[in-house]
């Protein structure tokens, strides 16, 4: 799901495409993030086992510590009985009031300025057990905004768990298009709250490139889950040839100046009334952004820390928090050096994220997460910022209906559907309380506060 | 005599103790603990078999014995065990060690008194 595939009004209009498609392709077009991967039923009927189980709430992505472990697995657990189907579908569909219509250069098309409702996304899902060690999840999406198919997510795994000395370890190989992808908690990009977000929203302002790469990349990763507790993962990720990129429909990041490393260290205790993990995670790359101007790359070093606590006890009442700390040291000799496009050739980005749930009957739920972007101040780069930062921060609140996704749910394992409002709110975007919107007039970041309703099903 | 009668006491006090402990397990407390600790991998109703078998009926059962469920172990298969309520609270207490070889990946429930609830959950569900 593009979650958070929101252009940005002021960048878009305010330096020109140019810009956009030299730097902040690679740094900050949130378009290239790929979809939101998230509740597969073919997994529950894999399994036999409830959507409750792996996911909080009853509907995905927020991994329960069952989940994690199915992940980690390689996606082969099975009830024993064969003939289970690894297909999956999904449809995500909303409506999208911004409190003051956008301008018209920063407008959608295909759509108005506002109040717009689309089918925001229609998925296939190839996700399933393969053999006793090898299990897919793979997620091809048309996108009912922008009227295209692409491949959008792919983790091809491996797994196996064995005996190291007297402990219990899994070991795993994923093949994938996505550096956090492959993560089992709900700290990191991809599997963060929000978990569905409407592609009229305004989006969270820059991000660092391992968030950025959605699609565009092709990764080998191996991983470790020892003793149940110590997680560890590396992976070694290329950007995709042009005709590889055209094939899928994806987005183009530049190319990759060598190889991007990803990397994950984490803690996990799950006590089976509650859990938590504590982790560290990094990625590194060199990016030429212009494949017809090759041998300069900027340079991107990503850096961060996160935390979860759940507790689950009978799973009446669940509560979850999932925080995360993300810096990004960029260095851009391209489009500093190159292209004069940049006013540092060093720069930096913080990122913050936070979000607490609460779940009832794993029926109701209700979500309040916030967001807090800062960066170097950058004129040349930050165009639409009246005071050259990207400073975007604000909060985000939903509330959703889950009815099915139990044991006992009607049309279990096959009928599963989400039915939610969210409310995004801004205090700062693209530096402060107001930035230059694509038509080159002043615009409050307040301007920008959503309300959307959604409706989120699965077969 | 009188010292073998005193023994024979504290141990027929023992026993009586240790079934009372058991006994007074509170299937209303052992069902949120099988939600806790059970739930993910079995269910409670009749029929319906996750990665583990159901447990309605578990007590009393044979190992292995779940007739549509194929993802036994042959150590579970082979072990012979008949699951009377302290073999489930030996087993539920360390799984490995009552059936070494077997599929469970569960450490253990130290709790006395919440195995004995989620046994006399276990029992109730006829």
């Amino acid at each position: 799901m593009r979650a958070s595939s929101a252009k940005w009004p002021g960048i878009a209009g305010g330096l020109g495409l140019r810009i956009v498609g030299k730097i902040l392709c690679v740094t900050a077009l949130l378009g290239l993030s790929a979809s939101v991967a998230n509740a597969v039923p073919s997994y529950a009927r894999q399994t036999g086992s409830d959507c409750v189980s792996c996911h909080v709430g009853g509907y995905g992505p927020q991994l329960t510590p069952y989940g994690m472990n199915f992940k980690l697995g390689g996606y082969t657990d099975t009830d024993g009985k064969d003939m289970k189907i690894p297909l999956s579908a999904m449809l995500v569909a909303n409506w999208t009031r911004t409190s003051k219509d956008v301008a018209e250069a920063d407008k959608l098309e295909y759509f108005g300025t506002n109040n717009n409702a689309a089918v925001q996304e229609v998925s296939l899902f190839l996700a399933g057990r393969m053999t006793d060690n090898i299990g897919t999840f793979i997620q091809s999406t048309y996108s009912g905004v922008e009227k295209k198919w692409a491949l959008d997510q792919v983790d091809m795994r491996f797994a196996r768990s064995l005996k190291l000395g007297d402990k219990d370890a899994t070991l795993g190989l994923s093949l994938n298009n996505n550096p956090t992808l492959t993560d089992p908690f709900n700290t990191l990009a991809q599997w963060r709250f929000p978990y569905v977000s409407s592609d009229f929203n305004a989006g969270f302002g820059p991000t660092p490139l391992m968030e950025n790469l959605g699609g565009s990349v092709a990764g080998a990763n191996a991983y470790m889950l020892f003793d149940k507790n110590f997680y560890a993962e590396l992976g070694l990720y290329d950007t995709l040839s042009t005709t590889g990129l055209n094939m899928i429909n994806a987005g183009d990041a530049g190319k990759f100046k060598g190889v991007g490393t990803y990397w994950r260290l984490a803690y996990v205790k799950d006590m089976k009334r509650d859990n938590f993990n504590i982790g560290l995670v990094g990625f590194n790359a060199k990016v030429q952004p212009d494949r017809s101007d090759l041998g300069t790359a900027n340079d991107y070093r990503d850096l961060g820390i996160d935390a979860a606590y759940q507790f689950l006890g009978n799973r009446e009442h669940i509560f979850t928090v999932n925080a995360s700390y993300m810096k990004e040291w960029q260095t851009l000799n391209y489009t500093y050096s190159n292209l004069a496009e940049a006013d540092n050739l060093k720069n930096s980005l913080n990122q913050f994220r936070l979000a607490g749930s609460y779940h009832y009957n794993q029926t109701w739920g209700a979500t309040a997460g916030i967001f807090d972007t800062r960066g170097s101040t950058d004129s040349l780069l930050y165009g639409s910022s009246l005071n050259g930062r990207p400073n975007t921060s604000g909060y985000i609140l939903q509330g959703d209906w889950t009815p099915w996704g139990k044991e006992d749910s009607w049309g279990a394992p096959f009928a599963n559907v989400r039915l939610g409002v969210q409310y995004t709110g801004y205090n700062r975007f693209m530096g402060g309380s107001s930035y230059i919107d694509g038509d080159g007039n002043e615009r409050r970041a307040t301007d920008n506060n959503t309300v959307m309703l959604f409706l989120w099903t699965s077969i | 005599m009188k010292k073998y009668s005193l023994w024979s006491a504290v141990f027929i006090v023992s026993v009586t103790l240790s079934q009372q402990s058991m006994a007074a397990g509170d299937p209303k407390k052992g069902k949120d603990v099988f939600a806790e600790e059970c739930g993910d991998c079995h269910s409670a109703t009749p029929g319906k078999n996750k990665k583990g078998p159901s447990l309605f009926g578990a007590i009393g059962r044979k190992a292995g014995a779940v007739p549509d469920f194929s993802g036994y172990s042959e150590a579970m298969k082979q072990s012979d065990i008949t699951w009377s309520a302290d073999k489930v609270d030996s087993y539920i207490a360390q799984p490995r060690k009552v059936v070494p070889g077997g599929k469970m990946k569960y450490d253990g429930l130290d709790d006395l008194a919440a195995r004995a609830d989620v046994i006399a959950y276990l029992s109730s569900l006829k």
